[in-house]
């Protein structure tokens, strides 16, 4: 399979939050006042200003002790693109080298509603001025460089691993069944569907309603 | 740090205790990460279930202020269960001195003890020695007045069901952690630890360093890679302005400040000049003299001549036994005894414990000089809130400066590697490199002298102040020159020929004859003839270990992991094999910069012990030289929430120095403050928040003061998550968002359950407007008796609804 | 200073420079669209220099890239170089861009405060370094402490006191010690005992 994938091992992630900076500095999204609720994840949403979003969430496991897991949520550039259902030209256009889905300026033909529920994981949001839909970009213009994905680059510990799909995908399955020997419940997020995988140690629900799906 | 960051992928266990790692030096993770791929464990001891204790493959918690009994608890392990390193203890620390008979611990204080000098006399806790002045020593170790078996009854004490009523971590668990960490005490394994504040903010801050030292020691973990102790700094260049004693009691080298009973140079450096009769101890210290005078012709170059003392008289002396800390300084604004204050690059008015004092003292100066590159609650102080402005007299000077990315230097990290950083832009408007900002004031008051006279003007005429270029701007570069160092004659040193002007190569080349200047005797070798060594960018790495010895420079003379000779057996082969961080080949040492070059200890006729800054050359099991005793003894908070110390009669640390005043109130077991406090950070921002605050992101991530507690403590607070509820102390309050975690448990002391919360202190008026205050404004006033860091980590608050909502 | 680019690490067969699609006419930057210039195309034509980032000890290598005709840092990322970070940041590291110029919060002007005043005024380099050097000189000749009780000579000033910085470079935090010492000063502390 050709393109690009990026591997999101959680069990490595320490929410340094280099990753949602690093997305924000490349793409020069404005930061936004935000208020704390109660928790660590801010901003609370995605938005036209905001690609990528660590969501902390904890419990108590079976065994009593806590538990806080890290969940750097972003687009997942399906390889069957549900938001793509309203295409009609290129306002969604899928970069055959590098297996990006790109939301070009377009977009703001779309139907927003449409595209949103077109898609499994609550992705898309609509730039309220210009009515462009926006989401992560896979850094397709880095990629497309030869410089990695902002975010992955940021990433200190190895959550975020980057490469040929072929490789992430098998890397994926590898680290799955390594986890599966401690943590019964680890494992890779449809790595067959996605470009961007990711593998948990517990119930995706756990850590964030969407982490698998609607 | 011993040894440094990449060094931590070489450990087997890694102890992250007082410190939060992931959350305040996120990238160390990136090593902790590669040492679990190579099958290490990582340990987490909190009050709190943190950002590091969820990648750590244990954790458990203990109340704060409780980490010596934690430790004193393994150090019983490590002794009754023999795990200790028997060859490294017997060889290497000084396990085997016979201590003199003077000595004594019972119920919680060691002998000597004056109580209204609130002080030990600490003569009495030196060594036996023999007719030669050597220590003695049984190398089997059963001698009653041997530090092993002193070490080993004094522990005794600190069983797992103490320690447990004290910690409130579970038996279970300590054991779980005192089996995993004693693990290393085998020659091929190798343990450590990441502390940071967590361990330093405490009345007992060093003697909690001290244990950890005691169980390295025994485990044979100190010089090691993947060993060490490893504090980690928490700002980028705080280890160089450490270096470069920007601190009352030091001058630049960990040399000390000289003092009033010491009025020549002759017998200052007596004084701190060591005499070790031991023939095999390296004793480093003997080259004081050589240290100081070099330091004195930097500050004041051709001025300073053998006849006047190189200036020595020049420099200003403190009292004997004044302490000009930080806690006294602002004590001593707060009683209006200080007039002037520069305030460069720092936020006291949020970093400062007990804050609101700092606030008031700011009030009472005549004028206050403030350097920084964001408005900050200091230099704002006079109109912050409950301020008159009318009412305060203080004038302000408010001088913008560069940021790091708009000036060319160098900074030293946490492991002491001295990186050289590039200009990449100009600074914004009229804001001007800090180094330019001191050089032009600095000839604005040598002009005013020169014109008009003053009291004793010498010193200010006479300091060297050239480091400046032919455009009249500071120059990095010629500075860099003078830490390292010249010679200032033609000289031959140690058959080398030297002409006037070279650079020194290193430290072992100085003169105590004025024939070569260096402003700080560490930094000789960063600086020399091959170049500026800090800008180097080479990254061979032969042995394996990460050393990266071409990649910057770090000190001492590029040594990347100090005590490096413990980590060889007496033969010089390094202990595993796998990880030979040096190695001696029959002739020299293989790897790291050694130690010193002495072959190893087996050549009993020239070598030298290996812990050479130590006068005997042993590391330090029984530790005479700090203000609190020679072994770690736990003792409560000043603010605690227990009636009695579970350990001994003796609740508080018995040479904590205690304010009296009206702003320094503490309060132990009063039902008004029943919840211990702890203070902390978070990633997205830095120290008091003036370089984070300011920045879209950063604010965005994290925009707001919070209080994290249990859910217990919540639902007898009837707090819920995410409202506004107040934390008060006997000094202050705070209004914060209530975080109700899972992650903060109740503790089980006993039959006491206790609960604790937390609150970090990167938050300020000035901005974001809704974004709330420093926790600083609830810490006490109370420091550790040899360092004085405050107890930021663990004081008595009360958490209780704002009334009305918010 | 050569800094040696391996961004890509070992993925070979890289796309190279361009896109695919840019081929067809369809324009693939984000959609949020920043600015005229392709932002990429700047990056790259920027001037690269090596920082090591301002905040914890860490020590961890960044690039920044300048523009060259207007001077200002447009971008700045991990040093993949750098053997302690390999070119990843925290959060704090990854928002070093809004440190500089870039921010407009930055303090641009001298301010200076008046006794009793509720408001800064602008002020001069000049002006403001002479008056203080004028308060400097004033406090400390009026306290100099020649002699203590005993009558020993101690040559200090206890009335100025100064604190910082940890934020320094080291070429600048021995001066400033310097300094403060050749005043007399004793309370010379920073952010190490705190």
């Amino acid at each position: 399979m050709s393109g690009y994938s990026i591997l999101v091992d959680t069990s490595k992630c320490t929410a340094c939050r280099g990753c949602q900076i690093a997305c924000k500095e490349w793409n020069q999204l404005a930061g936004t006042a935000t208020k704390n609720t109660g928790s660590y994840e801010n901003p609370k949403d995605l938005s036209s200003d905001t690609y990528k979003i660590v969501r902390f969430a904890e419990g108590q496991g079976a065994n009593g002790k806590a538990f806080w897991h890290f969940f750097t949520e972003q687009c997942r550039h399906c390889l069957s693109p549900g938001c793509m259902a309203e295409v009609e030209e290129d306002e969604i256009v899928v970069d055959e080298k590098t297996g990006a889905v790109v939301y070009t300026p377009k977009t703001k033909d779309l139907d927003f509603k449409a595209t949103l529920e077109g898609c499994p994981y609550d992705i898309p949001r609509q730039d309220a001025k210009t009515k462009v839909l926006t989401k992560c970009t896979f850094c397709n213009d880095r990629v497309g460089n030869g410089m990695l994905p902002a975010c992955v680059k940021a990433c200190p510990t190895g959550a975020m691993t980057f490469g040929k799909r072929d490789e992430i995908v098998a890397a994926a399955k590898k680290r799955e069944a390594e986890l599966k020997k401690d943590f019964p419940k680890a494992v890779a997020l449809t790595p067959d569907d996605v470009r961007v995988i990711y593998v948990l140690k517990d119930d995706p629900k756990t850590y964030w309603k969407y982490a698998a799906g609607r | 740090m011993t040894n440094h960051w990449i060094d931590l992928k070489n450990s087997d266990c890694i102890l992250i205790m007082g410190s939060n790692a992931a959350a305040n030096h996120p990238i160390s993770m990136k090593w902790v990460t590669k040492a679990k791929e190579n099958g290490g464990k990582v340990i987490s001891v909190d009050p709190r279930f943190t950002q590091t204790s969820a990648i750590a493959d244990f954790y458990t918690a203990l109340r704060s202020g409780t980490d010596i009994a934690f430790l004193g608890g393994m150090i019983k392990y490590i002794l009754d269960n023999k795990k200790y390193h028997e060859d490294y203890v017997v060889n290497y620390t000084n396990a085997s001195f016979i201590v003199g008979d003077k000595y004594d611990f019972s119920d919680g204080l060691f002998s000597g003890y004056d109580p209204k000098k609130r002080a030990y006399d600490k003569s009495l806790w030196s060594f036996k020695v023999d007719s030669k002045g050597i220590p003695e020593k049984d190398a089997k170790l059963a001698n009653p007045r041997s530090v092993l078996q002193l070490l080993k009854k004094h522990y005794s004490r600190y069983t797992p069901e103490k320690v447990s009523e004290i910690t409130g971590t579970p038996v279970e668990d300590l054991k779980t952690a005192y089996e995993m960490y004693a693990s290393t005490g085998t020659k091929d394994r190798a343990g450590t630890i990441m502390y940071a504040m967590g361990w330093t903010q405490h009345t007992v801050g060093v003697q909690n360093i001290r244990a950890m030292s005691i169980i390295q020691l025994l485990l044979g973990n100190i010089g090691l890679p993947g060993g060490g102790v490893n504090a980690l700094r928490g700002e980028s260049n705080v280890q160089g302005s450490t270096d470069q004693a920007i601190l009352f009691h030091i001058w630049p080298g960990y040399l000390k400040a000289s003092v009033a009973s010491l009025p020549t140079l002759d017998e200052y450096n007596k004084k701190f000049t060591p005499k070790v009769a031991d023939p095999l101890a390296a004793n480093w210290w003997q080259n004081y003299p050589k240290y100081s005078v070099s330091l004195l012709k930097s500050f004041f170059g051709d001025t300073a001549t053998k006849e006047n003392g190189f200036g020595y008289s020049w420099l200003p002396k403190l009292d004997d036994g004044q302490n000009c800390s930080w806690l006294n300084l602002f004590d001593s604004m707060y009683d209006g005894k200080i007039k002037g204050f520069f305030a460069w690059g720092q936020n006291p008015a949020c970093s400062g414990a007990n804050s609101n004092k700092v606030r008031k003292a700011l009030g009472k100066l005549e004028w206050l000089v403030n350097v920084n590159i964001f408005d900050n609650e200091t230099g704002s102080f006079w109109k912050g809130p409950g301020e008159d402005p009318k009412a305060i007299k203080t004038e302000v000077f408010m001088l913008p400066c560069a940021a790091s990315v708009e000036k060319e230097g160098s900074i030293i990290n946490s492991g002491r590697w001295n990186q050289w950083r590039y200009k990449a832009c100009d600074p914004p408007g009229d804001a001007k490199p800090d180094g330019d900002i001191m050089i032009e004031l600095m000839h604005e008051i040598k002009e005013l002298y020169k014109k008009e006279g003053g009291k004793f003007p010498t010193p200010i005429l006479n300091l060297k102040w050239d480091y400046v270029n032919d455009k009249g701007e500071f120059d990095a570069h010629k500075m860099a020159k003078e830490l390292n160092g010249y010679f200032l004659a033609d000289v031959e040193v140690q058959g080398q020929k030297f002409k006037k002007g070279d650079l020194v190569p290193s430290f072992a080349f100085l003169q105590a004859d004025g024939t070569t200047s260096s402003a700080n005797w560490l930094y000789c070798n960063s600086y020399t003839g091959k170049g500026n060594m800090m800008a180097r960018r080479n990254k061979p790495d032969p042995t394996g270990l990460g050393l990266f010895s071409e990649w910057a420079w770090c000190w001492p003379v590029n040594r990347r992991v100090l005590y490096n000779r413990a980590s060889v057996d007496l033969d010089g082969n390094p202990w595993n094999p796998k990880r030979p961080l040096i190695k001696w080949d029959g002739k020299a040492w293989v790897g790291d910069v050694p130690d010193g070059g002495w072959p190893p200890m087996s050549d009993k006729e020239k070598t030298k012990y290996p812990f050479i800054m130590k006068p005997e050359g042993f590391g330090y099991l029984f530790g005479p030289g700090l203000n609190d005793g020679p072994f770690p003894e736990h003792y409560e908070p000043l603010e605690c929430p227990v009636p009695e110390n579970a350990m001994s009669k003796q609740f508080i640390n018995p040479t904590v120095k205690i304010f009296g005043g009206e702003m320094d109130k503490h309060f132990t077991c009063d039902p008004r403050y029943p919840i211990v406090g702890t203070t902390y950070r978070v990633t997205e921002h830095w120290q008091t928040g003036i370089m984070t605050r300011w920045q879209p992101w950063l604010i965005e991530a994290q925009p707001q003061v919070f209080v994290e507690m249990s859910e217990e403590l919540a639902k007898l607070r009837g707090i819920t998550n995410g409202e506004m509820v107040k934390v008060s102390s006997a000094r202050g309050e705070v209004q914060c968002v209530a975080m109700v975690t899972t992650r903060f448990r109740p503790f089980k002391l006993g039959k006491l359950t206790v609960h604790q919360v937390g609150v970090p202190w990167c938050f300020g008026w000035v901005t974001p407007k809704e974004g709330g205050e420093s926790a600083n404004l609830l810490t006490p006033t109370v420091g550790d008796p040899n360092t004085m860091i405050p107890e930021s980590k663990a004081f008595m608050v009360n958490v209780e609804k704002l009334k009305g909502g918010a | 200073m050569n800094v040696t680019r391996r961004e890509f690490l070992a993925i070979s067969g890289a796309v190279g420079a361009g896109l695919a699609l840019s081929s067809l006419g369809i324009d693939l930057g984000p959609a949020k669209a920043y600015a005229d210039e392709v932002r990429i195309d700047k990056v790259k034509s920027a001037k690269q220099s090596t920082t090591i980032c301002p905040y914890c000890g860490v020590g961890c290598g960044i690039i920044c890239y300048t523009d060259t005709k207007a001077g200002n840092i447009i971008n700045t990322e991990g040093d993949p170089d750098h053997p302690i970070n390999e070119g990843s940041l925290c959060a704090k590291g990854s928002a070093l861009y809004q440190i500089s110029s870039n921010n407009p919060d930055r303090l641009k002007k001298v301010l200076y405060r008046a006794p009793g005043s509720d408001k800064w005024e602008e002020k001069s380099w000049d002006w403001a370094l002479a008056e203080i050097a004028k308060r400097v000189k004033k406090t400390r000749d009026q306290y100099f402490i020649e002699k203590n009780g005993k009558g020993q000579e101690v040559n200090r000033v206890e009335a100025i006191a100064h604190i910082g910085s940890a934020a320094l470079d080291n070429e600048e935090c021995w001066p400033v010690q310097a300094m403060m010492r050749a005043l007399g000063l004793v309370y010379v502390e920073h952010q190490a005992r705190i």
